[in-house]
């Protein structure tokens, strides 16, 4: 027995009959390609824009918080509030003792001042950290290397400067500044690598544009002693950031005249906490996107349904006509199946390619030099779940109308004008 | 005999049951060409139905060339439809958006006959009735007698034990009209066996058999024998 899906007849006749009314054809295609095209635009451009999220953050490590000392607000041992006090690395150290939650960290100093090689100068912020603050945040590396925990522990007259720092004192190749005596801020330190950041976010101006020596060398070239300006730190694995602020508290607490209730002594700046607000955020993006997708979904399904119906209708007499003369129900249920399906696929491969192209231009558009694409795209997997979910729900649509057509008594669809 | 009717009676429900076919015993040799005439609601139609398979009926046997039909599933009943029977209908029944040639080869479409094949067989066809050269025309395209040598081409393409023809003339001018009649004497000295629902006279007198049907019974099965 010959399969009618590969008679050619078949095929022709499928043309034929989706062409006799070719607005009603083209109206209810429309829904069909407006729906797909809605549904992968929606997802593309949910994917895109945490994508774009993401990339802000690329090279951050998510479970991250920084803390940063300020006035106090309680009165406490003969100080009056809203006095200032100062973070150290006794502080930091006392803290790592007592908190089993703190992985990396890195206190910070930050200073703005001039960069200069030769007569070539630029100004940045200064940054002195420690070596974990490039696991913290990653950089991209264009020559040399970053700073490492011998240069802290040598108290190392080492710098590592920005990819902008470098084009203006060096000229555009990044190699050239390797070796290179820089005075920062009046210091002569040897540049030991050029470096850029990875994402917009960053911390303590953008890394480009700063200079980055040991935390140790920092201290004492400012003479701040043990003082830091703030602490960056990550929680390990099954902890987070606020799970080390109880212990930070009570190490700060027992070196400085803070109150042990003073909620502003110190504030903290959760980064884990942004990201997972932007996820919820993204996951209700995701249920709207889901939610509009379904619905545009299934008026496109209720349009196939409702024109099948229409045809069934139309065409009763003619299926009388084709049962007489040795059509089988099934025969029939298949003509209207191919049909419904055959307008489903094409017009639903359309939709997902006008999407394709949509979401093409807006990563196009929102793409930035230096940083990865937003992604806003729609994968194969998502286009094929999206097309055989049209397909199978077209297929279901026009499932009705050709049980109908089916139980038409042949003799009773002939009697139809 | 090809067709063998034996006590059939066929009731419609309704508020008032209505007996349409009243214990019709009837018997038609394989090369017949015979009508079947009556007066509206008579219950001619109903019994052409019957032997095309395209209704049932209550009680009683109907054998079509050794077969019996009874109980059939619509896919047994679609299946004899298309290899026993040819029909040929009043206002031709042809798919309007089907040239001629696609339209006679339909039912081997669904006999499951690759498209050249089934194409080559309806030319054959189409050629016998004279319309090679309407061949790719629609049926709007066409005149009555040619739509009816169409469906007629139709009917004979699967090679079928019987021809049914539900007032074949019907929608047709005399001149037309001895024309299509014709056609079916002409398939009738070739051994095709004819069965003729009509209530036009001029077409009885043309067949070599009038049953003539009265309230649901046959009065008699043997004018013009």
């Amino acid at each position: 027995m010959k399969l009618a899906i590969f008679d050619l007849d078949n095929w022709r006749e499928i043309g034929a009959t989706l062409s006799r009314n070719k607005t009603r054809t083209f109206l209810t295609a429309f829904g069909i390609f407006w729906g797909t095209a809605m549904l992968a635009m929606l997802h593309g451009g949910a994917v895109g824009l945490a994508g774009t999220m993401t990339r802000n953050f690329e090279g951050f490590a998510t479970n991250m918080a920084a803390v940063i000392p300020d006035q106090t607000s309680i009165s406490y041992k003969g100080f009056n509030k809203g006095m200032y006090w100062s973070m150290t690395t006794d502080d930091v150290e006392r803290t790592c003792r007592m908190s089993r939650a703190i992985d990396l960290k890195s206190p910070i100093i930050g200073r703005y001042g001039n960069i200069a090689y030769g007569s070539k100068y630029t100004s940045g912020n200064v940054n002195g950290v420690t070596s974990d603050y490039w696991r913290i945040q990653e950089v991209k590396l264009y020559a040399g290397r970053v700073l490492n925990e011998s240069d802290d522990r040598r108290k190392a007259k080492n710098v590592m400067i920005g990819k902008n720092v470098s084009d203006e004192l060096f000229g555009s190749d990044p190699s050239a500044a390797i070796g290179k005596f820089v005075n920062v801020n009046g210091m002569y330190c040897l540049c030991v690598g050029v470096a850029g950041q990875k994402a917009d976010a960053s911390i303590n101006g953008r890394v480009d544009d700063s200079a980055f020596i040991p935390l140790s060398t920092m201290q004492l070239a400012y003479n701040t002693g043990n003082k830091v300006d703030f602490l960056i730190f990550t929680a390990k694995d099954g902890y987070k950031p606020k799970d080390v602020v109880p212990d930070l508290r009570r190490a700060v607490c027992s070196a400085h005249p803070i109150h042990p209730d003073d909620e502003k002594a110190f504030w903290v700046m959760d980064v884990s906490e942004m990201f997972e607000m932007v996820g919820n955020m993204f996951t209700g993006i995701d249920l709207l996107a889901l939610f509009v997708g379904a619905g545009t979904l299934m008026a496109g399904i209720i349009g196939v349904g409702n024109i099948m119906w229409i045809i069934v209708r139309e065409r009763t007499r003619e299926i009388g006509i084709r049962r007489a003369i040795g059509a089988k129900p099934r025969d029939v249920i298949v003509q209207i199946l191919s049909e419904s399906s055959v307008l489903t696929v094409v017009a639903g491969t359309a939709g997902i390619t006008f999407a394709a192209v949509v979401l093409y231009v807006a990563d196009m558009i929102t793409s930035e030099p230096g940083l990865s694409a937003a992604g806003f795209q729609l994968s194969f997997t998502a286009a094929v779940v999206i097309l055989v979910l049209f397909l199978v729900l077209g297929t279901a649509a026009g499932l009705i109308p050709s049980l109908k057509a089916m139980r038409i008594k042949p003799v009773e669809a002939m009697r139809e004008k | 005999m090809i067709i063998q009717l034996t006590d059939i009676n066929k009731t419609y429900p309704g508020a008032v049951p209505l007996h349409v076919l009243k214990d019709i015993n009837l018997g038609i040799e394989k090369g017949e060409l015979c009508s079947i005439m009556g007066a509206s609601g008579s219950g001619k139609s109903t019994l052409l139905n019957i032997l095309g398979i395209l209704d049932t009926y209550d009680s009683g046997e109907y054998v079509l060339d050794g077969t019996l039909i009874r109980d059939l599933s619509e896919n047994r009943a679609a299946e004899l439809r298309n290899r026993l029977i040819g029909f040929v209908f009043q206002s031709f029944n042809l798919i309007g958006y089907k040239n001629a040639l696609e339209n006679v080869a339909l039912p081997l479409f669904y006999r499951g006959i690759g498209r050249r094949k089934r194409n080559a067989m309806a030319m054959e066809q189409l050629e016998r009735m004279g319309l090679a050269d309407r061949a790719h025309h629609l049926p709007g395209e066409l005149s009555g007698g040619q739509k009816q040598r169409v469906a007629i081409a139709r009917a004979l393409i699967t090679q079928p034990s019987i021809i049914l023809a539900d007032e074949p003339t019907g929608a047709l001018d005399s001149h037309t009209s001895r024309e299509v009649m014709r056609v079916f004497r002409d398939l009738n000295d070739e051994g095709m066996t004819i069965v003729i629902v009509t209530h036009d006279p001029k077409v009885g007198d043309q067949t070599n058999r009038v049953i003539r049907i009265s309230d649901g019974r046959i009065e008699n099965g043997d004018e013009n024998a």
